[in-house]
């Protein structure tokens, strides 16, 4: 039940980017700060609403 | 034993699939339980991915866990990034699973549950999970290439330029027809209209929440907006029933279609991150919910189909959209069967984030699969309303009559019973003042799901009330995530214009040039926005036209993706296994292009576009039209449909040509085959890494 529940937290983390952010950090060796969310943000949705939704 | 209780399990899945087959396909007269559906699904999913998944996955792609892919070898941390296989499966399925799934199901039930049930259930396991699974599965050999980018390489110039004005083209009629949707839903509704209206403010305030207040904090965020969602659905209840406030959020299609394509040309203006985006997170984590709840309502309530396995209108004189069931059910539904526009999901970031490649086998097989089953759900919320019901929800005023007493008359002539009375008592039951000529699939499909919720509830005692706050929950899920692919879709279409006029004039081309970006959303927005207005205008209710206009569509580009697919098959083994792409690119052709034929040429107004345009020519040559002015516009929007429909079918007859021509040339040897995979490189991924 636990690991259910944890893969369901990681799977919303993903989709909400929140995972992918903690990725950039790590990647970069940057500390969390607002400017840093920002500039993450702004270049993930740039690159992922060049995408459609789908039907 | 171990031996022999594999085999026997799959033989006992597979028995029990082929009984619920039979028994809901031989079913007469009886009311079948939606139970044997759901069985039937589950069985035939289950061994078609575990069997035909697979084969595919070892014997046709040869999928290879030694070799690295992409996310190994070119991981960054953003894009490319090897992910646990479940979360990409959720990820992937959150991204193909739309109001498609929901809404073509709906109005295929027009013909009944069974033809929709078997097209669904076979169609995803030899059609859509292929193309989903095999698309996936090139992209990935190519650093995830686009659709577009392996279509050029792998047929030639032609093959790119016409997959990405085909892509075009279906998202201007795709985001009319979501639009009416919507317009259908919440016209007449002030508990409708005021519950999406306060959706907007709920995503700005989401997207200032998490550009300045919270940084990063998206699932707090989202919770955030959740509850102030189910807020406003309470608030809705309140103006609804306010005798001042309600007639401010009472508003007729007309304006409604005004609203949309000017909220669709500021959402595709302002910065993703103010509304955009939050508003995307939120739809995406409700999406999910609502579908796990439908899911587990099904199972628990598993209500008996009211609507008969076949109607009458398999002829092809159904109220909700003319035409035969073959070929109208297998354009209806695309998305939950085959959907083209998966293509671009799997070739778009998928590719890039699964760490073995043995994972595309559940994620790209799978989800599709999944989806074939939201569809399932979906075709049952809407065939458990009474048939009557059913049928006066979704026929427009100018097939069933003008007046409730006509629209009733007129459908219980059909043999499906309602009256005035029984319509009314629903009405108010959910909170509206009619649900007579709803159409557009969304509010058969709330009254369907709000059932089924409803259920859950009953035993609390406070059943009637929570009637209407569950359709109104079930409406606000569908706009919300429809609005969803409006605001994103219209950006996209303003990146591709911008692509194409770029080569024309170049700062057109510039994302960052303010009357260059201001001009091409406008283009796309007008573009999309003509083809609502159209359907809001159209005495038949608009979805007879363009529902079909975007099932060809959608299905003629899943048939350039398996063009894509069948030639990679050819350059990998020569004609072995090419039959598991042909065989359904073949379907898929005589299916669109039967009905291309008779959306074009067929002589029934209802029907043909061309005849309609003849039939309304003639009614205003002979000084009979009631409003001439607006006779003309119905006429050039008939000449504009045909005109859009035969250029889908020319392109697509183009890129098919072109394959042909490629294929000839694989299998006689006189052309070079060149397979444009990644070199194979070993994978250093340790299983500890996911």
């Amino acid at each position: 039940m636990r690991r259910f529940f944890a893969g369901l937290l990681a799977l919303l983390r993903e989709i909400g980017d929140e995972s992918a952010y903690s990725r950039h950090l790590t990647a970069h060796a940057c500390q969390h700060s607002p400017e840093e969310w920002r500039r993450f943000s702004d270049e993930r949705m740039r690159k992922k609403y060049q995408n459609a939704k789908c039907c | 034993m171990k031996k022999i209780a594999g085999p026997a399990l799959w033989a006992l899945i597979s028995i029990v699939g082929a009984v619920c087959l039979a028994g809901i396909a031989t079913n007469r007269g009886e009311p079948v339980n939606s139970f044997w559906i759901v069985l039937a699904a589950i069985c035939v999913y289950t061994v078609g991915f575990r069997f035909y998944g697979k084969f595919i996955a070892a014997k046709v792609m040869m999928l290879d866990d030694r070799r690295a892919t992409p996310a190994e070898r070119l991981r960054d941390g953003h894009d490319f990034e090897p992910t646990n296989k479940w979360i990409l499966f959720g990820h992937h399925f959150a991204a193909i699973a739309g109001p498609g799934p929901l809404v073509g199901p709906t109005l295929a039930a027009q013909f009944g549950y069974l033809p929709g049930t078997l097209w669904i259930i076979i169609g995803a396991v030899l059609a859509g999970a292929v193309q989903d699974f095999i698309i996936l599965f090139c992209s990935m050999r190519r650093n995830g290439k686009s659709l577009g980018q392996m279509a050029r390489e792998e047929i030639g110039k032609v093959g790119g330029i016409t997959a990405l004005l085909t892509v075009l083209i279906i998202m201007v009629i795709l985001l009319a027809v979501v639009g009416l949707v919507v317009v259908n839903a919440l016209k007449g509704s002030p508990w409708g209209a005021f519950t999406i209206a306060a959706t907007m403010p709920i995503a700005l305030f989401m997207g200032l929440y998490l550009r300045y207040w919270r940084p990063g904090k998206v699932l707090e965020c989202s919770a955030l907006g959740f509850v102030l969602v189910l807020a406003s659905i309470f608030g809705g209840q309140a103006v609804s029933e306010s005798p001042t406030l309600a007639p401010m959020f009472t508003f007729s299609a007309l304006t409604l279609c005004i609203a949309i394509v000017a909220y669709g040309f500021c959402a595709s203006a302002l910065p993703v991150w103010l509304l955009l985006a939050p508003r995307d997170y939120l739809s995406t984590f409700v999406k999910l919910g609502v579908v796990v709840l439908l899911g587990v309502g099904v199972l628990f309530v598993h209500p008996t189909l009211q609507l008969p396995a076949m109607t009458r209108f398999i002829d092809g004189t159904g109220p909700i959209f003319a035409g035969k069931v073959f070929p109208f059910c297998f354009i209806t539904i695309a998305c939950g069967a085959v959907s083209g526009f998966h293509a671009l999901i799997s070739s778009g970031t998928t590719p890039k984030m699964i760490a073995r490649e043995w994972h595309a086998w559940p994620v790209g097989y799978g989800s599709m699969l999944l989806e074939g089953f939201v569809a399932i759900l979906a075709l049952i919320a809407a065939c458990s309303l009474q048939p009557g019901v059913y049928f006066a929800v979704n026929s427009p005023a100018g097939v069933v009559g003008n007046t409730a007493a006509q629209a009733a008359a007129t459908i219980t002539g059909w043999g499906y019973p309602v009256t005035p009375e029984i319509m009314d008592s629903l009405a108010k039951e959910v909170g509206e003042k009619s649900l007579f000529y709803r159409t557009g699939g969304a509010p058969s499909l709330a009254l369907g799901m709000a059932h089924i919720f409803n259920a859950f509830t009953a035993a609390t005692g406070a059943g009637k009330a929570i009637l209407a706050f569950w359709y109104h929950f079930a409406i606000m899920f569908e706009a919300l995530f429809i609005l969803t692919v409006i605001d994103a879709g219209t950006r996209v279409g303003r990146f591709m214009l911008q692509d194409l006029l770029g080569n024309v004039y170049k700062p057109l081309g510039r994302g960052n040039w303010l009357p260059g970006m201001l001009f091409t959303s406008a283009l796309i927005v007008v573009s999309w926005g003509y083809f609502l207005y159209q359907g809001v205008l159209d005495p038949l209710g608009g979805i007879n036209s363009l529902w079909p206009l975007f099932g060809i569509a959608n299905q003629l580009l899943a048939a350039i993706a398996f063009c894509v697919a069948t030639t990679i098959l050819l350059k990998m083994h020569g004609a072995k296994y090419m039959w598991v792409t042909c065989v359904p690119l073949t379907w898929l052709l005589i299916v669109t292009f039967t009905a291309g034929w008779e959306k074009l040429f067929s002589d029934q107004p209802r029907i043909g576009f061309l005849a309609e345009a003849s039939k309304l020519q003639a009614v205003l040559d002979a000084g009979t039209a009631v409003n001439i002015a607006a006779t003309k516009t119905q006429i050039f929007n008939a000449r504009l449909d045909a005109f859009v429909c035969g250029l889908l079918l020319i392109l697509v007859t183009t890129i098919v040509i072109d394959s042909l021509r490629i294929w000839y040339g694989i299998l006689s040897g006189s052309r070079t085959v060149n397979l444009a995979e990644a070199p194979f490189v070993l994978s250093q991924l340790q299983a500890g890494e996911l």
